[in-house]
């Protein structure tokens, strides 16, 4: 009988993979790349997918100067430009923040940025974390939160942008985005009931009223939908789980056992994770719900051994990266969620990488290294389940004992 | 439309590409045009029949750009309304429908682009005005069932359903679609988003008729033809998914509110319907049909197992208890999970046999 937590059989492809991440960023430059054009618009987030996924593999002095980080760097040419030098890519991402609205785009053409967008804004906020640049001082930090701050709406929700598109999934971006900025005001649970007042002066958003209206999402299946009513789906599981761990909120998830009984059903025969009830398996899943899972102390409640197999069979075994299911082309997005994946069910420390050495681990509840979560000091919420031990990577958050 | 002739009096803005490689992206030259001109007239906040012709060709290039639908609705509003002091009576409906149709060939059989549908809930918010807002909705939900038959599970077309009934919140709408998620259901059993959409209906439903007493659950008559409603689904396919978790879902609601409610007359009731839907679900177990392969069903028994232990007497219990040994073998994938209930449900019959 095979164990649940074994070591997958097969090969990790650690070298392929780094090297996958490092020239996607050339291909990316290249607007007539099948990758250069498909990311165009949002490619403040695909720099926050490979750093992400790099910063799994490497050390943070490799991860700067394999994608020039803080420095810039000779760009791979396709042969016309021999000596093009690539802008360090924190100054780049500068230069997508719009001073207008205090938020950040998805990309800029020359010196105009795009049109800021939360999702964007927060990508750009977790590059400048893993760059250990979120104290430079082109860094606005009230401006950004007062852009937060600006899309929450009179129920609590949040939308995306000035249009309006609401999603619980903008309530996690904004805690997120808040915290990392150190601006994040905690409801106050034992009192009032009420977002804590540190001054006289008003919280910056009402997170009480925004916990509230993500507890108004959840179904009657324990999950969580973009919208109250909307199905369950397991994207919003995470942000919805993310946003109550990130406010210190989760003593409000009554029967945190019902929405992990949802989320470990999604397990597939083949080990791989679904998203919605006979949807396909896809690697990204193995993100969404095993961070949720993680933050609800129950990563056990599946078969880690198998998913980890899952997911090391959608690796490209020659150009490196992780498509969303085997024999797929591997991208970005994929390729940082699988790392996460075998982060979360630590097996990448199984693995080991060629000198070693132990990979840096994945903080499910931001999204980033643990040492950047730990250098940051953030603070966000895991549940102890039963009494068992919280993983080593979660102690750096509260534990709520339900 | 040849754009320069047509804008020959404005000057177009181009994207100022600075020095920047790696920001550099290249578009058609037709692009590039179209949207150097929709800066301009962006600028100009020129709200004009040629403003609107070029938002049509700058959407077809781009259906995501979000900048241009925002402007393409204030052109469209301005052109919609006369700018006269009585300007609230005549609004241009011909011409929202016929945007709404636009946005309709603009997003084809499958639209995913939240953009689309946001224009049109942006229209339609325009359109669900008198006495024909009835008779929109009705239509507009014709085009979202056409869109629901060629993807039955588009998350954003069942959000726009539930948008639209709610917004009108008529009796006659509520019902309809609890007709409807039936009718989807029928089609394909195994489709949760439809199962969630009977939920929504069933249950914002009742509550939209009862505005004066808002339980959050529903009246016990409602849940029990639910229960038996789901009861009926796991039994044309009890190897689906959705119908336990609208059984477990409806029955754990009816659960807790009478545990909260201390001596709510609907206390017996609700035991009574628990320990019929677990003798129904037994039978199931034991004499299986011949539809389906013989052997365990996981979705089944773990079903059974939260509603025995819900009924927690000593030989639910134990029922229970046998059934998860069961399940260790049966569901390997949740081997561990299994185990762990296993454990728990040993503590609760320590309980009551004390
Ligand atoms: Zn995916």
């Amino acid at each position: 009988m095979t164990s649940e937590t074994a070591a997958p059989v097969g090969p990790f492809y650690d070298a392929l993979h780094a090297n996958y991440i490092v020239t996607l960023g050339d291909k990316l430059d290249s607007p007539t790349s099948y990758e250069g054009a498909v990311t165009e618009h949002l490619r403040v987030s695909g720099v926050y997918w490979s750093l992400a996924a790099l910063a799994l593999l490497r050390t943070e002095g490799e991860v700067d100067d394999l994608m020039g980080l803080t420095k810039p760097i000779q760009a791979a040419t396709d042969g016309t430009d021999e000596n093009k030098i690539r802008s360090a890519i924190v100054d780049w991402v500068f230069q997508c923040y719009d001073a207008r609205v205090g938020g950040f785009g998805g990309n800029c053409s020359g010196e105009n940025p795009h049109d800021a967008h939360l999702l964007y804004t927060l990508s750009a906020l977790q590059v400048l974390a893993i760059s250990n640049s979120l104290d430079d001082e082109r860094l606005d930090k009230d401006a950004i939160a007062n852009y937060v701050s600006s899309l929450q709406n009179e129920d609590g929700s949040f939308s995306g942008d000035e249009w309006g598109e609401i999603d619980t999934r903008f309530t996690y971006i904004a805690f997120s985005c808040l915290a990392l900025l150190g601006k994040l005001p905690l409801p106050d649970w034992n009192n009032s009931n009420s977002t804590q007042v540190v001054s006289e002066e008003k919280p910056i958003i009402d997170t009480y009223k925004a916990v509230k209206y993500i507890m108004s999402c959840r179904n009657f299946d324990g999950g969580f939908g973009c919208v109250p009513g909307a199905e369950s789906h397991a994207g919003q599981v995470f942000t919805c789980v993310g946003a109550l761990s990130i406010a210190q909120s989760l003593h409000l998830l009554e029967d945190a056992d019902l929405l992990s009984w949802w989320l470990a059903e999604r397990q597939c025969d083949s080990g791989g994770l679904n998203g919605r009830p006979e949807k396909q398996a896809d690697v990204c899943y193995s993100w969404w719900i095993l961070s949720a899972l993680s933050i609800l102390g129950r990563v056990d409640w599946i078969n880690t051994g198998k998913l980890g197999q899952f997911i090391l069979n959608c690796q490209d075994d020659e150009d490196g990266g992780i498509a969303d299911r085997p024999m797929d082309m591997p991208d970005v997005y994929h390729t940082f969620f699988g790392l996460c994946g075998l982060s979360l069910i630590g097996q990448l420390e199984k693995i080991g990488n060629k000198e070693g050495q132990n990979y840096r681990q994945i903080d499910p509840v931001f999204a980033l290294p643990t040492d950047v979560v730990s250098r940051l000091g953030l603070k966000a919420q895991v549940i102890r389940n039963g009494g068992v031990d919280v993983e080593k990577r979660l102690q750096l958050h509260s534990i709520l004992d339900i | 439309m040849n754009i320069p002739d047509v804008f020959s009096d404005i000057d177009p803005i181009s994207q100022s590409d600075g020095p920047e490689p790696a920001c550099a992206i290249t578009y058609t030259p037709e692009f590039v045009e179209a949207h150097d001109y929709l800066r301009a007239v962006l600028k100009a906040d020129e709200r004009s029949e040629r403003a609107f012709a070029l938002t049509t060709i700058c959407l077809k290039f781009n259906p995501a750009n979000y900048t241009c639908w925002h402007f393409r609705r204030r052109c469209l509003v301005s052109l919609c309304t006369p700018t006269d002091s009585d300007a609230r009576a005549t609004v241009d409906v011909e011409r929202i429908d016929t945007d709404l149709e636009f946005a309709d060939k603009l997003g084809g059989t499958n639209p995913k682009n939240y953009q689309l549908w946001y224009h049109r809930r942006a229209l339609l918010e325009i359109r669900f005005k008198g006495d024909e807002r009835i008779q929109v909705a009705q239509k507009e939900l014709g085009y979202v069932d056409k869109i629901l038959g060629d993807d039955n599970k588009n998350y954003h077309a069942w959000s726009h359903r539930q948008w639209i009934i709610r917004t009108i919140n008529q009796p006659q709408l509520w019902s309809a679609e609890i007709e409807y998620s039936h009718s989807k259901i029928l089609l394909d059993p195994r489709n949760n988003s439809a199962w969630n959409q009977r939920w929504f209906a069933t249950h914002e439903g009742e509550i939209a008729a009862n505005s004066g007493m808002k339980l959050g659950k529903l009246s016990f008559e409602k849940a029990e033809e639910e229960a038996n409603y789901a009861v009926c689904g796991a039994q044309v396919d009890p190897f689906n998914e959705s119908p336990w978790r609208y059984l477990i879902g409806v029955l754990m609601e009816q659960c807790r509110w009478v545990q909260r409610e201390e001596g709510a007359d609907d206390k017996d009731k609700v035991n009574g319907l628990l320990r019929d839907c677990v003798a129904k679900i037994k039978d199931m177990n034991d004499s299986p049909t011949e539809d389906y392969p013989a052997g365990p069903c996981v979705s089944l028994m773990s079903a059974l197992v939260d509603l025995l232990e819900t009924v927690g007497d000593k030989t639910s219990l134990e029922e229970a208890k046998n059934m998860m040994g069961e399940l260790v073998v049966e569901d390997p994938v949740r081997r561990k999970y299994w185990h762990k209930r296993q454990s728990t449900v040993l503590v609760l019959l320590g309980k009551v046999s004390e």
